[in-house]
């Protein structure tokens, strides 16, 4: 249970970065994103802007920064898509409010609560963009479950080797 | 109030943000006429500017990427594959040799195409100027089937041009920017192409299902339809032209919303997962190379010779025909036609004419029995039952016996 809540001071600090890297990531992600299908056709099961956005809400532990870089990768997101402009953008921006609440109430230096979040919140994030697309407006919209599954694990893999990466910039005190 | 902002502010920033992208999301859809929404094919000022901004801050180093691929690809193949270059220089050889006899027969083939095209006045066109591109990215969604290209407006390109590979169909250009276009792939699942099976000439319309597979929706049941058969594009849908490949069948499935339809999943022609060149037709014009052009002129021009030639003896068979007596009369009726009279024309040829000098050649003298009378009258005088059909006589021998000697009788 100790895992489970912040109640150490480590727990509570607030992950700082240099500036850069809060341009950087997103943009490299964005890119790597719209690249790497490609490269992988129809095995690319990965989200690298979800993944991004749910490890700095994490690592800021600030529901409206997590908010903010939600909607903006999202929406980033779906303007390279040929669908409507926001759907991606609600979905993050549901993503990053709740990894950022979720990151002042658990411990989020565990390794395998982490991965376990990512899953959880990219199967969110699919259901989200799914709820928004059918029914907010209301257009035909065949689902993969199967896919999203995959896509979700996927993001837990490459979760698994980027937050410790990512973690190496960490500017400490 | 000021401490209830200061508490529920993150949820307060959480609804605004949800609450401003909701509006912009209403304002991007419509309702059709049928009462269905549909997503606005083209897109709003606003929502265009938004697209420009992240293809311009992502299409860059996607093509920096692409590039430095390419770049090392090209390395790999210039340097280390140079060790078999011979050997695949003289294969190459032999395929060329091969192509071309190929190509003149295509050729024949197409100018062939072309006269019986010009024949029947039909508009559509069969061969077409394209461009070559280069994928350089995709949307990177799995619900969104598009990719990226390295031509744009600056290149000519406009909105729902055909994009193709030599293999079959890839999509059309939905969006244009000024170095990049976007393009909307078949297997999407709001694309649509008209299309039609090869064998059983059965029309459907193509559109790209969940799992990104195109399929042919809206076909009732048909027991002809066989895994295997040949998917072509139909024509109608003024984007794609008629005749291009799209696919094989793979498997037919019953349509989950109508039980007499089915949906007929395809295996693309094109490799779409891993486009790395594609085609796009900016023109339907006919397009032929140069030495093409000139090959075909001289075939016009030898058909054009050939024609004129058969049309001058024609013409020449007609002022003949003039000429010549007819034997159809235009003032008599059919049945008194003189080709349909049996009796002779002339009477008088029933009995072959009497000599005017008559010698010992005539046929009355030629039985050697005693010399005919002469006769100053043949048309009166009466048949000589003896009489035999005088020969005709040619050449020097005929000359000399034009004028033979008269006999004393």
């Amino acid at each position: 249970m100790s895992v489970l809540t912040a109640n150490t001071r480590r727990d509570l600090e607030i992950q700082r970065f240099p500036l850069l890297l809060y341009a950087l990531v997103p943009l490299v992600s964005l890119v790597l994103q719209a690249w790497l299908p490609r490269v992988l056709g129809r095995y690319a099961f990965f989200d690298l802007p979800l993944i991004v956005t749910v490890y700095f809400a994490l690592g800021r532990r600030s529901p409206i920064q997590g908010t903010v870089m939600g909607v903006v990768l999202g929406i980033f997101e779906d303007a390279l898509t040929h669908h409507a402009i926001g759907i991606n953008g609600i979905a993050k921006t549901v993503v990053g409010f709740l990894a950022a609440s979720t990151g002042v109430r658990i411990d989020v230096e565990n390794r395998a609560i982490r991965i376990l979040l990512i899953f959880l919140l990219s199967l969110v994030s699919s259901a989200v963009y799914i709820f928004v697309y059918r029914v907010l407006l209301g257009l035909n919209l065949d689902t993969n479950w199967l896919a999203e599954l995959y896509k979700a694990l996927g993001n837990s893999a490459i979760a698994a080797v980027f937050f410790p990466l990512l973690d190496r910039f960490q500017v400490r005190d | 109030m000021e401490s209830f902002i200061v508490r529920y502010r993150n949820l307060l920033v959480l609804l605004v943000l949800l609450a401003v992208q909701i509006v912009g999301l209403a304002v991007q859809v419509h309702r059709s006429g049928s009462g269905q929404m549909s997503l606005d094919p083209r897109d709003s000022g606003g929502v265009r500017l938004i697209r420009l901004w992240a293809n311009a801050l992502v299409s860059p180093p996607e093509q920096l990427i692409h590039s430095s691929r390419n770049g090392i690809v090209g390395v790999w193949q210039n340097y280390i594959d140079l060790r078999h270059v011979r050997r695949q220089n003289k294969d190459l050889t032999q395929t060329i040799d091969r192509l071309r006899l190929e190509q003149a027969a295509l050729l024949e083939d197409a100018r062939q195409g072309e006269r019986l095209q010009a024949l029947l006045h039909f508009q559509e066109k069969y061969i077409y100027k394209t461009l070559a591109a280069e994928v350089i990215g995709s949307s990177g969604s799995q619900q969104s089937h598009v990719v990226y290209i390295d031509k744009g407006e600056d290149d000519g390109l406009h909105r729902d041009m055909a994009v193709i590979t030599p293999d079959g169909i890839v999509g059309k250009i939905r969006e244009v920017y000024p170095h990049t276009a976007q393009v909307l792939m078949i297997n999407d699942q709001t694309s649509g192409a008209g299309v039609i099976l090869e064998t059983t000439r059965i029309r459907g319309i193509l559109r790209g299902n969940a799992n990104g597979q195109p399929e042919v929706v809206g076909i009732l049941s048909d027991n002809r339809i066989q895994p295997g058969e040949h998917v072509l594009t139909a024509g109608g849908d003024l984007i794609f032209p008629r005749g291009l490949p799209v696919g094989t069948v793979e498997k037919v499935v019953q349509d989950p919303d109508r039980d007499a339809f089915i949906d007929i999943i395809l295996k693309p022609a094109a490799r779409l997962n891993s486009l790395d060149e594609v085609l796009v037709i900016t023109s339907t014009e006919p397009h032929f190379p140069p030495d093409e052009k000139q090959d075909m002129a001289e075939s016009r021009a030898v058909d054009g010779a050939v024609v004129a030639a058969a049309q001058a003896e024609k013409k020449a068979s007609e002022v003949q025909e003039e000429r010549l007596p007819s034997l159809m009369v235009p003032n008599l009726p059919p049945d008194q036609q003189p080709l349909n009279d049996s009796t002779p024309p002339n009477p008088i040829a029933k009995q072959p004419p009497q000599p005017l000098h008559p010698d010992q050649f005539s046929p009355s003298t030629f039985t050697g029995s005693e010399p005919a009378a002469p006769q100053t009258a043949p048309q009166t005088a009466a048949p000589q039952p003896k009489a035999k059909k005088p020969k005709p006589k040619t050449g020097p021998s005929a000359a000399s016996t034009a004028n033979p000697p008269r006999r004393n009788p």
